[in-house]
């Protein structure tokens, strides 16, 4: 393949990746994003061109020593449900970005073991980064088949470009805000995709050479077998290899957990917690899928080829020999997959340390204290940005001067021994709430001094004086200092005796310093706060103890320098919101300060935050006594906050019933002004007719003619007897409503009663043109209060009169028996009754709109009374709109 | 109403006893994936063409995958 | 000429109380007994006063006043509320809406007249 097509197809699948990392960063909260797959896949960073070359060349050469780097993981995803979600929670409650801010947060932000986490990290992954480019480098020229590794000038490496394009990205999609504790969903996804892809090429590459170069794994297995030495490659050559194996797995184990990288995607790109529920069994399947074909593709090698020199490419040069150009070009792009998601995350996650932990803090903080508001923003990005280049420059530089010596394997396990440092401060300082920071960064210190001295020192030495003396005499040919084999312990592999020794030391040193010295109050306050997060999540920003000054004002300028103005003011607000705090409280309290420091942490690191607030802030000294013991009150005031939550919620339940009853309670107020209201007023229109006609009999004597002074005297008369009328209706309402009336029941035919109705009435109907049609005129012997059923069919008839037709006015009325009930139905042909009013017919005064006649000839009490007296007999009165034209009024009562 | 809330979000996850399981399960792999366990399948021979150390992790690796898969789907709110 | 008033009102035994002292001190009076038939018979008659009750079937007495305001020929015309509801909400809406008076039953006949009359001087 030709060295241009090649350089075409990379650069169409590194725009296709940058295509997917923009798509999804414009749809950062699409559920294709943020998703546990997403997550699980953004994991596989962890198997970089190490994994997909690397494995192949280890299983050919040394067996099984691959495995052990996917087997800690393995026995560390079970655990995760504990340990990372614990993680996940502190770092999202203090907005930690890195590896860095997350051990610095736990022994009380201190600055210098953040700069020092830095710099282990980056002396860490810089080589690992040039590994990387190697295997780009490497393979590029397999595909080309031309000899450019060697090019003398830098400009015609393509290495060189590709490296730069890495950078591009990442700088793109990995530094569009400050705050770095901000997912970067854009970069993620393309990761996600990657680590698909990745597994997909090897794992076909995998079926390729077992099932078609050869004939299936037994086949292979076979034919392997015949080998000599094969034993080595398939198992245990006595206890050292146990114990090789042992600490390989240990190292693995801690990777997984303090790599930069896998920090960056499992704990600041994760979006939700529950996310875990996913990776940590597909995780573990990730890697076995993509472990299963190691073998086989690492023998079909063996096999073809009867040597093993150049086997971490096996997986290439098969299908190339094989003719199989295309399904190359496809491992090819698996294994620059791997390579770009591990450059990117990796860069991505050292510069943000780099800015945040090292030069923000020893560098910066005076100059964005001085400088105009606008640029802060711009300069933190920048040093991300610069801090990237630099990255992939250094790498590209190691990569240039070293790499030639160093297989992908050792540098990748040095790589691991030297980030395995963090690991005493980190899980210890997790459930170990008396680790100090004096103990993490004097552990630190002297476990990298030993990793350095027991596995650089000699690779450094080797490179330079070209002999092996150091190795095999030890420094001024002191036996028992050799560093491969210190003290006499020589049956380790280096790797495994320098994670051993450094270790060792490290934990030494930190348990032992952070005992003999009596913690600091703050330092004590974080390490609570970590330790027992259980206790104190709830508490959010009252975790931190702090006494002293502080003016709001000033912390709030201090925040608009980072944040700027809008964001600022939104988070106060959200602050004094969620506290319940006047928005002009002068003084901040504790609460606040911990709050900022929060705000800052994710734009310029957790120490920068802490010293710039202290700059502005008058803190007292607090003896570490009265820090546990405030802490300790923290605590149990959570636990009696629980009880008290529960009886708010009682007596939330309490006034709830009390506004209820006060609103029935006005309600009926309201209903007893009305009342009042409506009988005033019906009450003053017939004093009105009579005061003004008497007036006018009085005043008009004279010339009044006799015929007009008799009408006068009669409406006199008309309404006296309507104002009597009314006087009675109202006090028999208040007694048949205030249950004070008493009934006269006595068995007797209800036919008779409706008659005595009807006579009285008919004349009253055909003075309106109205007829009147019984359908039943049977005897029903019924008990029943006489007066008060002739109140209530009068009562009936009348309204019926009231609303019917104008012109063929027709009342019907009907009777029947049931088998409790006697039921009586009084039908009108008028207008039915508006849907508002069908339900207060029966009350008191209430009056249709919809009357033809011009007052209402009864008080307006008339139906209520009613309902009350059939309410008395233990009936039930209702009113209801024919299909047709019409309504019926009816009611019943019980047949005792 | 806010301190409701924090005790929803207190109660998602699991289970302390269920976590558990999975802390049983990560060290049951750390014993039986080294010394001396991992010597039990020290041997040679081929199980479907893998050695049968290979098949052995393999084999206890997905096991492992099958068993925390079973445990989150049930006890993980 | 005879001034022209209007009563509204829906009990025809104050009307008639009313009717007859307005015909006594030489007004033109028409009768309605509802909002709907005073608004016709404005249209008619277009008169000089419009002694209004509140409280009637169908179109109440403000409705009515609003209709009044609301045509340009009734420009001239007067409008007096004569209502048995008498809380100062009712009275300050009536006069709110543009009544020239608001008052209340019962009432002394002469006293209306002359409230009336006090319009026109």
């Amino acid at each position: 393949m030709s060295n241009l097509v090649l350089v075409i197809i990379i650069l169409c699948y590194l725009a296709f990746l940058f295509g997917i990392a923009f798509l999804a960063d414009r749809k950062s909260k699409s559920k294709w994003v943020n998703n546990p797959y997403v997550y699980t896949l953004s994991l596989g960073v962890y198997c970089t061109a190490w994994t997909y070359y690397g494995s192949v060349g280890i299983a050919a050469n040394d067996g099984l020593n691959f495995l052990p780097i996917y087997l800690g993981p393995v026995i560390a995803l079970p655990l995760w449900i504990v340990i990372m979600r614990k993680i996940i929670r502190i770092s999202k409650q203090n907005k930690i970005s890195s590896i860095a801010d997350f051990i610095s947060l736990r022994y009380g932000n201190n600055r210098f073991l953040g700069a020092l986490i830095t710099i282990v990290c980056v002396i860490g992954i810089v080589p690992y980064i040039a590994l990387q480019l190697k295997a780009i480098s490497e393979t590029f020229e397999i595909m080309t088949v031309q000899s450019s590794r060697q090019s003398t000038h830098i400009l015609s490496d393509s290495t060189f470009y590709i490296a730069i394009l890495l950078a591009v990205f990442a700088t793109f999609f990995g530094t569009q805000k400050t705050d770095a504790s901000e997912n970067h969903r854009g970069i993620i996804a393309s990761v996600a995709v990657e680590s698909i892809l990745k597994l997909f090429f090897f794992l076909i590459i995998g079926v390729y050479v077992t099932f078609y170069i050869y004939d299936g794994t037994g086949d292979i297995f076979s034919q392997m077998s015949k080998r000599e030495n094969f034993e080595t490659l398939v198992s245990f050559n006595g206890l050292e290899d146990g114990f090789n194996w042992l600490f390989m797995i240990m190292l693995s184990f801690t990777a997984i957990f303090l790599l930069p990288r896998q920090f960056q995607v499992a704990v600041v790109e994760n979006t939700r917690e529950k996310h875990l529920k996913k990776a940590i069994w597909l995780f573990p399947l990730y890697l076995l899928l993509f472990n299963v074909f190691v073998i086989f593709v690492a023998w079909g090698g063996t096999l073809t080829f009867d040597d093993t020199t150049n086997a971490e490419y096996f997986a290439l040069i098969l299908p190339l020999v094989n003719g199989h150009n295309f399904l190359a070009l496809l491992v090819f792009l698996g294994g620059f997959s791997a390579v770009i998601s591990m450059v990117v995350i990796s860069t991505l996650a050292l510069s943000t340390m780099v800015s945040n932990n090292l030069v923000i803090p020893y560098g910066f903080l005076d100059k964005f204290l001085t400088g105009p508001l606008e640029k802060n923003d711009f300069y933190i990005k920048t040093i991300r940005r610069v801090a990237i280049s630099l990255i992939i420059v250094a790498a590209y530089l190691f990569y240039v001067t070293f790499s030639v010596e160093l297989s992908l394997y050792s540098i990748g396990l040095i790589s691991f021994v030297i980030i395995a440092q963090l690991a005493p401060s980190f899980f210890i300082g997790l459930y170990w709430n008396r680790g100090a920071a004096k103990g993490a960064i004097l552990g630190i210190i002297g476990g990298f001094s030993v990793t350095f001295y027991t596995i650089i020192l000699p690779l450094i030495s080797q490179i330079y004086t070209g002999s092996e003396t150091f190795v095999n005499e030890g420094p001024f040919g002191i036996n028992m200092l050799k560093p491969y084999s210190l003290f006499g312990i020589d049956f380790l592999s280096a790797p495994a005796h320098a994670f051993f020794w450094s270790l060792f030391v490290n934990m030494f040193i930190y348990f032992s310093v952070s005992l003999s010295f009596k913690g600091n109050y703050r330092e004590r306050n974080y390490a609570e706060v970590v330790v027992n997060s259980q206790n104190f999540k709830d508490l959010q920003d009252g975790t931190l103890v702090w006494k002293g000054e502080a003016y709001v004002a000033d912390i709030r300028n201090m925040l608009v320098k980072f944040l700027g103005i809008a964001r600022t003011e939104r988070a106060l607000q959200l602050f004094f919101k969620k506290y319940d705090i006047p928005p002009d409280t002068q003084m901040a309290d504790a609460r606040l300060i911990n709050f900022s420091e929060k705000l800052l942490t994710g734009s310029i690191g957790g120490a920068s935050a802490k010293i710039l607030i202290a700059s502005v802030v008058k803190e007292e000294e607090i003896s570490l006594v009265e820090v546990l013991k405030i802490l300790e009150e923290s605590k149990s005031t959570m636990a009696s906050n629980k009880a008290l939550t529960q009886k708010s919620l009682a007596l939330a339940k309490l006034s709830d019933q009390l506004k209820e009853m006060n609103e029935t309670l006005i309600k009926k107020d309201q209903q007893k002004d009305e009342f009042l209201d409506t009988v005033s007023h019906e009450l003053k229109t017939p004093v009105t007719g009579i005061r003004a006609a008497t007036e006018l009999l009085i005043e008009e004597a004279d010339d009044m003619p006799a015929p007009v002074k008799k009408q006068f005297l009669e409406n006199i008369l008309s309404d006296s007897d309507r104002l009597s009328r009314l006087i009675n209706h109202i006090l028999d309402f208040e007694k048949l409503s205030t249950g004070r009336a008493e009934l006269n029941i006595k068995r007797q035919d209800f036919n008779e009663t409706l008659n005595t109705v009807l006579r009285s009435i008919r004349q009253i109907a055909s003075n309106h043109q109205i007829t009147i049609k019984r359908l039943n005129i049977e005897s029903i012997e019924i008990a029943y209060d006489e007066d008060r059923m002739l109140q209530v069919l009068t009562n009936l008839l009348s309204n019926a009169i009231k609303f019917c037709d104008n012109e063929n006015g027709l009342i019907t009325v009907d009777y029947n028996l049931t088998i409790d009930y006697l039921k009586v139905y009084i039908f009108n042909n008028g207008n039915p009754i508006p849907a508002e009013d069908i339900d207060f017919i029966f009350d008191k005064f209430y009056q249709s709109k919809n009357q033809n006649t011009v007052k209402p000839i009864g008080s307006g009490l008339g139906l209520a009374i009613s309902k009350q007296i059939i309410l008395k007999h233990n009936g039930k009165i209702w009113a209801k709109n024919d299909k047709n034209q019409g309504v019926t009024f009816g009611f019943q009562i019980p047949f005792v | 109403m806010l301190f409701h809330c924090r005790f929803l979000l207190f109660l998602s996850g699991m289970k302390k006893r269920h976590e558990q399981k999975l802390v049983i399960i990560s060290l049951g792999l750390f014993f039986i994936f080294n010394v001396p366990l991992i010597f039990m399948f020290n041997h040679l021979g081929s199980i479907f063409g893998f050695p049968i150390l290979y098949f052995a992790i393999f084999f206890i690796w997905l096991l492992s995958i099958v068993a925390t898969y079973f445990i989150l789907k049930r006890y993980y709110e | 000429m005879k001034r022209k008033i209007l009563i509204v009102d829906d009990e025809p035994n104050i009307v008639m109380s009313l009717e007859y002292a307005f015909k006594k001190n030489d007004f033109e009076v028409y009768i309605a007994r509802d909002g709907n038939e005073a608004i016709q018979i404005i249209q008619d008659i277009i008169p000089d006063i419009v002694l209004l009750d509140v409280m009637m079937p169908n179109v109440d007495g403000f409705q009515t006043l609003a209709y009044i305001k609301g045509q340009h020929d009734l420009k001239a015309t007067k409008v007096v509320f004569l209502s048995a509801k008498n809380k100062t909400t009712d009275i300050e809406k009536g006069l709110a809406q543009g009544a020239e008076k608001y008052l209340t039953k019962p009432f002394s006949v002469k006293k209306i007249v002359g409230e009336i009359n006090e319009l026109f001087d």
